[in-house]
Protein backbone atom coordinates (compact mmCIF):
# COMPACT_ATOMS: atom_id res chain seq x y z
CA UNK A 1 0.00 0.00 0.00
CA UNK A 2 2.74 2.70 1.09
CA UNK A 3 4.83 1.54 -2.16
CA UNK A 4 2.23 1.99 -4.32
CA UNK A 5 1.63 5.82 -2.96
CA UNK A 6 5.05 6.30 -2.95
CA UNK A 7 5.01 4.95 -6.37
CA UNK A 8 2.09 7.66 -7.66
CA UNK A 9 3.71 10.44 -5.73
CA UNK A 10 7.15 9.92 -7.63
CA UNK A 11 4.99 9.76 -10.55
CA UNK A 12 3.14 12.52 -10.40
CA UNK A 13 6.03 14.64 -9.06
CA UNK A 14 7.76 13.17 -12.76
CA UNK A 15 4.39 14.28 -14.57
CA UNK A 16 4.77 18.03 -13.00
CA UNK A 17 8.29 18.52 -14.09
CA UNK A 18 7.83 17.38 -17.50
CA UNK A 19 5.31 20.27 -17.78
CA UNK A 20 6.60 23.27 -19.99
CA UNK A 21 8.63 26.18 -18.01
CA UNK A 22 5.19 28.26 -18.40
CA UNK A 23 3.00 25.87 -17.51
CA UNK A 24 5.10 25.29 -14.05
CA UNK A 25 5.20 28.86 -13.61
CA UNK A 26 1.50 29.25 -13.69
CA UNK A 27 0.99 26.42 -11.37
CA UNK A 28 4.13 28.67 -9.12
CA UNK A 29 1.69 31.72 -9.27
CA UNK A 30 -1.06 29.91 -8.16
CA UNK A 31 0.66 27.98 -5.06
CA UNK A 32 1.69 31.73 -4.10
CA UNK A 33 -1.35 33.39 -3.99
CA UNK A 34 -2.79 30.11 -2.30
CA UNK A 35 0.19 30.64 0.73
CA UNK A 36 -0.40 34.10 0.97
CA UNK A 37 -4.25 33.44 1.36
CA UNK A 38 -3.25 31.05 3.90
CA UNK A 39 -0.87 33.37 6.02
CA UNK A 40 -3.37 36.04 5.76
CA UNK A 41 -5.75 33.96 7.40
CA UNK A 42 -3.54 33.22 9.82
CA UNK A 43 -2.96 36.89 10.40
CA UNK A 44 -6.85 37.57 11.04
CA UNK A 45 -7.17 34.70 13.11
CA UNK A 46 -4.04 35.78 15.61
CA UNK A 47 -5.63 39.14 15.51
CA UNK A 48 -9.38 37.90 16.61
CA UNK A 49 -7.95 35.49 18.95
CA UNK A 50 -5.55 39.11 20.52
CA UNK A 51 -8.69 41.11 20.58
CA UNK A 52 -10.90 38.04 22.39
CA UNK A 53 -8.25 37.64 24.86
CA UNK A 54 -8.18 41.33 25.60
CA UNK A 55 -11.80 41.68 26.04
CA UNK B 1 5.58 36.17 -15.24
CA UNK B 2 5.01 37.55 -18.45
CA UNK B 3 4.91 40.91 -17.43
CA UNK B 4 6.97 40.52 -14.85
CA UNK B 5 10.04 39.47 -17.67
CA UNK B 6 9.05 41.63 -20.28
CA UNK B 7 9.65 44.77 -17.55
CA UNK B 8 13.24 42.75 -16.77
CA UNK B 9 14.22 42.65 -20.73
CA UNK B 10 13.36 45.99 -20.81
CA UNK B 11 15.90 47.04 -18.27
CA UNK B 12 18.47 44.86 -20.06
CA UNK B 13 17.72 46.54 -23.07
CA UNK B 14 17.89 49.94 -21.70
CA UNK B 15 21.19 49.46 -20.08
CA UNK B 16 20.10 49.62 -16.61
CA UNK B 17 21.04 45.89 -16.10
CA UNK B 18 23.61 43.68 -17.63
CA UNK B 19 23.03 39.78 -17.95
CA UNK B 20 20.52 38.48 -15.84
CA UNK B 21 19.45 34.83 -14.69
CA UNK B 22 16.68 33.45 -12.28
CA UNK B 23 17.93 31.31 -9.87
CA UNK B 24 17.06 29.90 -6.36
CA UNK B 25 13.47 28.39 -6.55
CA UNK B 26 11.77 29.35 -9.98
CA UNK B 27 14.88 28.84 -11.13
CA UNK B 28 14.98 24.98 -9.88
CA UNK B 29 10.91 25.07 -11.42
CA UNK B 30 12.88 24.87 -15.00
CA UNK B 31 14.28 21.39 -13.77
CA UNK B 32 12.10 20.29 -11.19
CA UNK B 33 8.21 20.08 -10.12
CA UNK B 34 6.52 23.35 -8.97
CA UNK B 35 7.82 24.17 -4.87
CA UNK B 36 5.74 27.05 -3.28
CA UNK B 37 7.53 30.35 -3.24
CA UNK B 38 7.19 33.83 -2.99
CA UNK B 39 9.12 35.73 -4.77
CA UNK B 40 11.27 35.44 -7.93
CA UNK B 41 15.31 35.61 -7.31
CA UNK B 42 17.02 37.17 -10.29
CA UNK B 43 21.29 37.57 -10.67
CA UNK B 44 22.26 40.25 -12.02
CA UNK B 45 25.01 42.28 -13.34
CA UNK B 46 25.17 46.22 -12.97
CA UNK B 47 27.31 48.42 -15.30
CA UNK B 48 29.76 50.27 -13.52
CA UNK B 49 29.77 53.81 -13.97
CA UNK B 50 33.04 55.22 -15.51
CA UNK B 51 36.11 55.30 -12.74
CA UNK B 52 34.02 53.45 -10.19
CA UNK B 53 34.04 49.93 -8.91
CA UNK B 54 31.37 50.65 -6.34
CA UNK B 55 28.16 48.66 -7.52
CA UNK B 56 25.24 49.97 -6.59
CA UNK B 57 21.26 48.80 -7.15
CA UNK B 58 20.25 52.20 -6.78
CA UNK B 59 20.09 52.26 -10.97
CA UNK B 60 17.47 49.92 -10.83
CA UNK B 61 15.37 50.88 -7.98
CA UNK B 62 15.66 54.50 -9.48
CA UNK B 63 14.24 52.95 -12.66
CA UNK B 64 11.34 50.99 -11.23
CA UNK B 65 10.18 53.69 -8.76
CA UNK B 66 10.17 56.18 -11.87
CA UNK B 67 7.83 53.87 -13.10
CA UNK B 68 5.67 53.59 -10.45
CA UNK B 69 6.41 50.10 -9.25
CA UNK B 70 6.04 49.30 -5.30
CA UNK B 71 9.07 48.22 -3.33
CA UNK B 72 8.33 46.26 -0.30
CA UNK B 73 11.46 45.40 1.57
CA UNK B 74 13.72 43.93 -0.75
CA UNK B 75 11.62 43.20 -3.50
CA UNK B 76 9.73 45.40 -6.05
CA UNK B 77 7.17 44.39 -6.74
CA UNK B 78 6.86 43.68 -10.64
CA UNK B 79 3.73 42.20 -12.54
CA UNK B 80 2.34 39.89 -9.89
CA UNK B 81 5.57 39.03 -8.83
CA UNK B 82 7.74 40.04 -5.65
CA UNK B 83 11.25 40.09 -7.16
CA UNK B 84 14.79 40.31 -5.93
CA UNK B 85 17.66 41.54 -7.91
CA UNK B 86 20.82 39.65 -6.70
CA UNK B 87 24.61 40.78 -7.63
CA UNK B 88 26.84 37.77 -7.67
CA UNK B 89 28.07 37.90 -4.61
CA UNK B 90 31.17 35.37 -5.44
CA UNK B 91 32.75 33.18 -8.52
CA UNK B 92 30.13 30.56 -8.72
CA UNK B 93 27.25 33.03 -8.65
CA UNK B 94 29.39 35.03 -11.50
CA UNK B 95 29.99 31.65 -13.65
CA UNK B 96 26.57 30.66 -12.86
CA UNK B 97 25.24 33.86 -14.74
CA UNK B 98 27.37 33.55 -17.83
CA UNK B 99 26.55 29.64 -18.67
CA UNK B 100 23.03 30.53 -17.79
CA UNK B 101 20.59 29.42 -20.42
CA UNK B 102 18.30 30.62 -22.75
CA UNK B 103 14.62 29.97 -22.33
CA UNK B 104 11.03 31.18 -22.89
CA UNK B 105 7.99 31.98 -20.58
CA UNK B 106 4.70 32.29 -22.07
CA UNK B 107 6.73 33.58 -25.20
CA UNK B 108 9.37 36.04 -23.22
CA UNK B 109 12.74 35.05 -23.79
CA UNK B 110 14.37 35.01 -19.83
CA UNK B 111 17.50 33.02 -19.07
CA UNK B 112 17.84 30.45 -15.93
CA UNK B 113 20.72 29.15 -14.26
CA UNK B 114 21.80 25.21 -15.12
CA UNK B 115 20.66 22.86 -12.91
CA UNK B 116 24.80 22.02 -11.82
CA UNK B 117 24.96 25.57 -10.72
CA UNK B 118 21.59 25.11 -8.88
CA UNK B 119 22.86 22.76 -6.93
CA UNK B 120 25.94 24.10 -6.26
CA UNK B 121 24.74 27.32 -4.82
CA UNK B 122 21.74 25.75 -3.21
CA UNK B 123 24.92 23.74 -1.52
CA UNK B 124 27.29 26.78 -0.70
CA UNK B 125 24.30 28.70 1.39
CA UNK B 126 23.45 25.23 2.93
CA UNK B 127 20.23 26.23 4.28
CA UNK B 128 17.45 23.51 4.95
CA UNK B 129 15.38 24.31 2.27
CA UNK B 130 18.51 24.55 -0.14
CA UNK B 131 19.46 20.96 1.10
CA UNK B 132 15.98 19.72 0.41
CA UNK B 133 16.29 21.16 -2.84
CA UNK B 134 19.68 19.53 -3.80
CA UNK B 135 17.68 15.71 -2.55
CA UNK B 136 14.87 16.86 -5.46
CA UNK B 137 17.40 17.45 -8.37
CA UNK B 138 19.43 14.23 -7.31
CA UNK B 139 15.68 12.43 -7.32
CA UNK B 140 14.47 13.88 -10.63
CA UNK B 141 18.25 12.64 -11.85
CA UNK B 142 18.65 16.23 -13.82
CA UNK B 143 22.29 16.89 -13.03
CA UNK B 144 25.23 16.41 -14.71
CA UNK B 145 27.62 14.37 -12.21
CA UNK B 146 30.63 15.15 -14.09
CA UNK B 147 30.06 18.97 -14.81
CA UNK B 148 28.98 19.16 -10.64
CA UNK B 149 31.95 17.81 -9.79
CA UNK B 150 33.79 20.37 -12.05
CA UNK B 151 32.10 22.90 -10.30
CA UNK B 152 32.61 22.17 -6.91
CA UNK B 153 36.19 21.57 -7.37
CA UNK B 154 36.51 24.81 -8.94
CA UNK B 155 35.03 26.80 -6.77
CA UNK B 156 36.00 24.40 -3.29
CA UNK B 157 32.86 22.85 -2.80
CA UNK B 158 33.84 19.41 -2.19
CA UNK B 159 34.59 19.20 1.18
CA UNK B 160 31.06 20.72 1.39
CA UNK B 161 29.30 17.95 -0.86
CA UNK B 162 31.30 15.12 0.79
CA UNK B 163 29.08 16.55 4.10
CA UNK B 164 26.18 16.38 2.21
CA UNK B 165 26.33 13.20 0.92
CA UNK B 166 27.24 11.61 4.23
CA UNK B 167 24.36 13.36 5.78
CA UNK B 168 21.78 13.26 3.05
CA UNK B 169 22.69 10.05 0.73
CA UNK B 170 24.60 7.65 3.11
CA UNK B 171 27.70 7.93 1.40
CA UNK B 172 31.13 7.71 3.27
CA UNK B 173 34.32 10.50 2.74
CA UNK B 174 35.11 8.58 -0.14
CA UNK B 175 31.81 8.92 -1.81
CA UNK B 176 30.65 5.16 -1.40
CA UNK B 177 27.26 3.76 0.28
CA UNK B 178 28.16 2.89 3.50
CA UNK B 179 26.69 -0.87 4.44
CA UNK B 180 23.83 -0.53 6.65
Amino acid sequence: MAKNSNNSKQARRKRLASLSFSEKVRILAKLRDRSKAIAASRRRLAQAADKAAQQ
Amino acid sequence: MRATLETINQMQADGVIGKYAIGEAVGATFYLEPAATLDVDIFVTLPTSPGSKLLSLAPIYDYLMVRSFKVEQEHVVIGDWPVQFLPPSNDLEREALTEAVETEVEGVKTWVMTAEHLVAIALNTARPKDHARILQFLEQNVVNADKLKLIFLRHGLLPKWKNFEGKYLDKDANGQKQQQ
